[in-house]
C-alpha cells in the first residue's frame, strides 16, 4: 500500500538563545491508510515537532532539511499558497487542550463550517448543515442543537471531539493528534480513543497519534516508534513492542508507566539531555544500565529484532531495564483524620460535598479518586480548612472546624499539601533552599539547624543540597515537584495532602516520584490523602481506595479489593479506563 | 450589575461632594468675579446674600441636591442662565467633538496596532513604536500650540480659534467642520498612542495563541485568521481601555477646548472653576460622572457581545 505520509531523514533545527539548535534529527517515517502509528517520547523528545513538521506548522527561525510525502508529494520546501491548500484538506491535525486550540469567540459550527469553506468554498448555510453532520459523526449528541454553541459551552471530551470534526471536514487521508488525550479525564480519554478508533476504521484513515504516555497507545497502536532526545530509538509493530522493547530506554518507559494494580514501578535515573548539551553517541547512554563504553562513541545503527532499535546492545527477551522500585506492605491502622459528614457548596450552587465521612489511619495512604468535578478536590481543601464546610473534620481526635488564629495555624502545620502543578504552588521569587528553610523558621528553629534539615530534606526526596540557592524556575518540573515535597516535610506534618502530584509530570518522572512517596510515607510513618483521577497512579500508592462521584463517596475499600472485585458500575468503569498492559 | 450601578452611583455622590467642598476652600468667590475690580466688602456681602452664598455650605449643599431632586440645576452666577440650559448647549458641541475623534482615534489605533502587532519585533512595529512614545509623551497644550503655529498661523490652512456657538451663530457644516480639525487631531495625538499600543500588544498576544495554530492547519491564510480569529479577540482589551480611558481623554479635552476656544463642556468647565461659578462647575462633574459610568457600562456590552464567555457579566 503506498503510504499517505512518508518522512526521509527530517532534521530540524529551533531558534534558541539566537543559535540554531537541532531538535530532531534523521528522522523517518511512514504511514499507511488505516494505520495508527504511535509517536511516543517525553517533553523535549522532538515529538510534537516531528508533529507540526508535516504541516510545516513549525514556529519562526526554524529550519528543517530532508524530505515530507505527505500523499505522494514532498512538501519539505513547498510554498506557504500550496502548503494552504495541504492544510486540512489532505491533512487534519487535532491539538491537546481543546479549550485554547478553539477560538473562544465563535461558535463551533463556524470554525468546523470554516475549514470547509477554506478549501470547498460553498455559502455558511451549507458550511453549517456540513457542521452539524460532522458534529453528528463525532458523536456530540444532538448535534443540530449545540452547533450554534461556543467552545466553553462543552466538556473538556466533547470539546476534543469538536477538535477531531474541525479536522475531519474535508475528508483527510492523514489524522494528526498531538496528546488529544492529555489532560482529559481517564473514562473521557478512552472514549475519545475509541472514537479516533472507529473513525479509523470508518474512513481508512492514517492516525499519527503523538503522545508522552504509553499507555494511552497500548490498546489501538498498529505501529509505536519512540523518540529520546530528538533521535529515534526504536519503532516497530505495537504488539512486538509491548511484549518485549529492545531499546533500553523503551524498555523502561513501558516499565514507568504506572499500570494498573502493578506492584513496583521502574525508575529511569537521570534526566533528559537539553538539546545543546547532547553527548555524541547514544544520547540515552549516560542514563543507562546496559550501556557500554563504545556506546558514547557514536550514534549506534538500528538493528532489527522483531522491533528496530536503534542500540548496541539491545535487550533480549525478559530483559528489564530500571532499577527496582519500592515494595507495598500492607498493614491496619490507628485513626488519624477523621471526616465526618461533611458537606460543601459554593454560594447556592449545586453542594460540591455531600455528608462525605472517610477516615485515615496513622501511615495509612488514603486514594481518593473520582473524575473532574467529582469534589475530590474540594475535599481536600476542607480537610486542609481552606474552605468553609459544614460537618466535623477531627485531626488526632481535635475537631479542626471552630479553630481561629494561631490554634488553626498550629494544626495546619500539623498537614501540609502538595499540589498538581509546582510551577504555580512554588514562589517563584524565593530560592529553592528559602522555600524548604520556610515552614521550619515558622516553627523557630534556628538557622544552622534549618540549613543541616535542608540539606537532609533536600536529600531524602533525591535533590542535591547545591539547588539551595537556585530558584525554582530554573529547574525541571520533576525537581520542583520534590522541593514541594521538601517543603511539606520540612513541616513534619502528620498528614501529607497529595493533589494530583504527578498529572503535571512526564511518566518517567512520575515513576520516580511516586516510588520517592512511597518511600517517604513507609519511612516516616506518614498519613496520606492522595487525590487523584488517575486509577493506576491512586492504586499504586494508596492501602485504601474511595471512590468519589457527585461529592459522595460511592464506594471505599482496600486498594487490592477494590481492583479484584468492585461493586458499582462507575468503579468499573474507572478501572477499565485506566492503563494495563495486555498479557 | 446592579452592584456596579450602585457603586458607580455612590462615586459619583463622592466625586461630586469633593468637589462642592473643594470649590468653596479656595480663596476668592462669584462676587469677586461679577463686580470684578470695583468690589467692596459691602457690595460682596450683598451679593452673596443675594445668590444665597451667605448660608452655612452645608446647608448650601443641602439646598442644592433637594433642587437637584426636582429636576433644577440652579442658574449661572456668571452667564445669567439657568444650568440644564446652559449645558445641553455645550454638551452636545463637546458631543459631536468627542464623537468624531473618539471614532477616528479607534480607527487609527486599530489600524496601527494591528500593524505593530503583526509585525511585533520587526523594524516596522518600532518605528510605530517610537511615535507612539513620542506622542503619549507630549502634553496637549503642546501639541496644540504647536498644531495652530504650523496649520492656523503659519500656513493659513486652518482656523485656530473662535467657532463661537455654533448653536446660537448657525455657521455652515463646511466652517464648523473647519474649526474642529485641529482640536480632534490634538485629541487623537493624545489618545492613539496608547489605544494602538494596547492593540497592538493584544493582537501580538493572540496571533500567539492555540487557535491561530488550529486555524493554519485548516489552511486558513494569514487575512483570514487576522480578521476572522484574532481581531475580535484583541478587541476586547482595546474596548475596555477606551471605557476606562473617557476621563482621561476628557481631560485632555478640557485642555484643548481651552487652547482653541472650542465652546464644549470643558472650555465651560475652565470657565465655571475659574469664575467659581460653583452650580454650573458641580453640574459639570456630575455629568462628566454619569457620562463616565455610562463609558464603562457601554464597554462591559459590547465587550459581553464579542465575549461570549460572559465575564462580563
Amino acid at each position: 500500500m503506498k503510504p499517505v505520509l512518508e518522512i526521509r531523514d527530517l532534521t530540524v533545527t529551533l531558534k534558541r538563545g539566537g543559535r540554531d539548535v537541532p531538535v530532531l534529527e534523521h528522522f523517518n517515517l511512514s504511514i499507511v491508510p488505516g494505520e495508527m502509528v504511535a509517536l511516543v517520547g517525553e517533553s523535549g523528545s522532538g515529538k510534537t515537532v516531528a508533529a507540526l513538521s508535516v504541516l510545516r506548522l513549525l514556529p519562526l527561525g526554524a529550519k528543517i532539511s530532508g524530505e515530507i510525502f505527505l500523499d505522494g508529494e514532498n512538501i519539505a520546501q513547498a510554498g506557504e499558497a500550496r502548503l494552504r491548500q495541504l492544510r486540512g484538506s489532505v491533512a487534519g491535525m487535532v491539538f491537546q487542550d481543546p479549550l485554547a486550540a478553539l477560538n473562544p469567540s465563535r461558535t463551533v459550527a463556524s470554525q468546523i463550517g470554516e475549514a470547509w469553506r477554506v478549501h470547498k468554498g460553498g455559502s455558511v448555510l451549507a458550511a453549517r448543515e456540513k457542521a452539524v453532520e460532522l458534529l453528528g459523526e463525532v458523536g456530540i449528541p444532538d448535534a443540530a442543537a449545540r452547533a450554534d454553541d461556543f467552545p466553553h459551552q462543552f466538556s473538556g471530551g466533547m470539546r476534543q471531539r469538536v477538535m477531531i470534526a474541525m479536522a475531519l471536514a474535508c475528508s483527510p487521508k492523514l489524522l494528526i493528534a498531538d496528546e488529544p488525550t492529555t489532560g482529559l479525564d481517564p473514562v473521557i480519554a478512552r472514549q475519545i480513543l475509541q472514537l479516533l478508533a472507529r473513525l479509523r476504521r470508518e474512513l481508512n484513515l492514517a492516525v499519527l497519534f503523538v503522545t508522552h504516555d504509553l499507555s494511552v497507545v497500548a490498546e489501538h497502536a498498529d505501529a509505536v516508534h519512540v523518540l529520546y532526545a530528538g533521535r529515534s530509538v526504536e519503532w516497530g509493530g505495537a504488539k512486538t513492542f509491548f511484549a518485549q522493547p529492545r531499546h533500553p530506554y523503551s524498555a523502561a518507559l513501558r516499565g514507568a508507566v504506572a499500570w494498573l494494580g502493578q506492584a513496583r514501578l521502574a525508575e529511569i535515573p537521570g534526566q533528559l539531555p537539553e538539546p545543546e548539551a547532547r553527548p555524541p553517541g547514544c544520547r540515552f547512554a549516560p542514563r543507562c544500565d546496559y550501556a557500554q563504553a563504545d556506546c558514547a562513541v557514536e550514534y549506534p545503527a538500528p538493528v532489527e529484532r522483531g522491533t528496530t532499535a536503534a542500540c548496541l546492545y539491545p535487550l533480549r527477551n525478559a530483559e528489564r531495564a530500571g532499577s527496582a522500585g519500592v515494595e507495598k506492605v500492607v498493614q491496619k491502622f490507628a485513626p488519624l483524620l477523621e471526616v465526618d459528614g461533611l458537606a460543601l457548596r459554593f454560594g447556592k450552587g449545586l453542594p460540591v460535598l455531600e455528608n462525605l465521612s472517610l477516615v485515615i489511619g496513622q501511615g495509612e495512604c488514603l486514594g481518593i479518586v473520582g473524575e473532574s468535578g467529582s469534589g475530590k478536590s474540594s475535599l481536600g481543601k476542607a480537610v486542609l480548612q481552606m474552605l468553609p464546610y459544614a460537618g466535623h473534620v477531627l485531626l488526632g481526635g481535635q475537631d479542626l472546624g471552630g479553630l481561629r488564629g494561631a490554634k488553626l495555624r498550629a494544626a495546619r502545620r500539623r498537614m501540609q499539601v502538595v499540589f498538581q502543578d509546582p510551577r504555580e504552588s512554588l514562589n517563584p521569587r524565593m530560592k529553592i533552599g528559602e522555600i524548604i528553610a520556610e515552614p521550619l523558621h515558622l516553627a523557630g528553629v534556628a538557622k544552622p539547624e534549618a540549613m543541616r534539615r535542608v540539606k537532609a530534606l533536600l536529600a531524602d526526596v533525591g535533590l542535591s543540597a547545591a539547588l539551595m540557592p537556585v530558584y525554582p524556575g530554573s529547574v525541571s518540573g520533576g525537581q520542583a515537584q520534590r522541593v514541594a515535597i521538601a517543603r511539606a516535610l520540612a513541616a513534619e506534618p502528620e498528614l501529607l495532602v497529595l493533589d494530583e502530584p504527578t498529572s503535571s509530570l512526564d511518566v518517567s518522572t512520575q515513576a520516580l516520584l511516586l516510588n520517592l512517596l512511597r518511600g517517604i510515607g513507609a519511612k516516616r510513618g506518614l498519613s496520606c490523602l492522595l487525590i487523584s483521577h488517575d486509577f493506576a497512579v491512586v492504586s499504586y500508592l494508596a492501602d485504601r481506595i474511595a471512590v468519589l462521584r457527585g461529592g459522595r463517596v460511592i464506594e471505599v475499600n482496600e486498594t487490592a479489593a477494590l481492583l479484584a472485585n468492585p461493586r458499582e458500575a462507575y468503579t468499573k468503569a474507572l478501572i477499565e479506563a485506566a492503563p494495563r498492559l495486555q498479557s | 450589575m446592579l452592584r456596579r450601578l450602585l457603586s458607580s452611583a455612590v462615586s459619583i455622590f463622592l466625586l461630586v461632594t469633593l468637589v462642592f467642598f473643594m470649590a468653596h476652600l479656595t480663596p476668592g468667590g462669584p462676587a469677586f468675579s461679577i463686580l470684578g475690580q470695583k468690589a467692596t466688602p459691602e457690595s460682596v456681602a450683598a451679593l452673596n446674600a443675594r445668590l444665597g452664598l451667605g448660608a452655612p455650605l452645608l446647608k448650601q449643599y443641602g439646598i442644592w441636591w433637594w433642587h437637584l431632586l426636582h429636576g433644577q440645576l440652579g442658574y449661572s452666577y456668571l452667564l445669567n442662565r439657568p444650568v440644564g440650559a446652559l449645558l445641553w448647549d455645550y454638551e452636545v458641541n463637546t458631543l459631536v467633538f468627542y464623537a468624531i475623534a473618539i471614532c477616528l482615534s479607534t480607527m487609527l489605533a486599530v489600524l496601527l496596532g494591528a500593524a505593530q502587532g503583526v509585525w511585533h519585533g520587526r523594524w516596522p512595529a518600532g518605528v510605530i513604536g517610537v511615535f507612539q512614545l513620542v506622542f503619549y509623551a507630549t502634553p496637549p497644550f503642546f501639541t496644540a500650540a504647536i498644531l495652530v503655529l504650523c496649520f492656523a498661523v503659519g500656513l493659513h490652512w486652518l482656523p485656530a480659534s473662535g467657532i463661537g456657538n455654533p448653536r446660537l451663530a448657525h455657521p455652515g457644516i463646511g466652517t464648523f467642520a473647519a474649526h474642529l480639525v485641529l482640536p480632534v487631531i490634538t485629541v487623537m495625538l493624545l489618545t492613539v498612542p496608547m489605544l494602538s499600543r494596547y492593540f497592538g500588544e493584544a493582537v501580538h498576544e493572540e496571533l500567539g495563541k492555540d487557535y491561530v495554530r488550529t486555524a493554519q492547519a485548516k489552511g486558513v491564510g494569514f487575512a483570514g485568521i487576522l480578521f476572522r480569529h484574532v481581531m475580535r479577540n484583541a478587541l476586547r482589551p482595546l474596548v475596555t481601555m477606551l471605557g476606562l480611558s473617557f476621563p482621561y481623554i476628557f481631560t485632555g479635552g478640557v485642555i484643548v477646548e481651552s487652547v482653541f476656544n472650542y465652546p464644549g463642556l470643558g472650555w465651560l468647565l475652565w470657565r465655571s472653576a475659574l469664575g467659581r461659578d460653583y452650580p454650573v462647575l458641580i453640574a459639570i462633574v456630575l455629568l462628566i460622572g454619569l457620562l463616565t459610568v455610562l463609558g464603562n457600562l457601554l464597554a462591559d456590552l459590547v465587550n459581553g457581545w464579542l465575549d461570549p464567555r460572559g465575564q462580563y457579566e
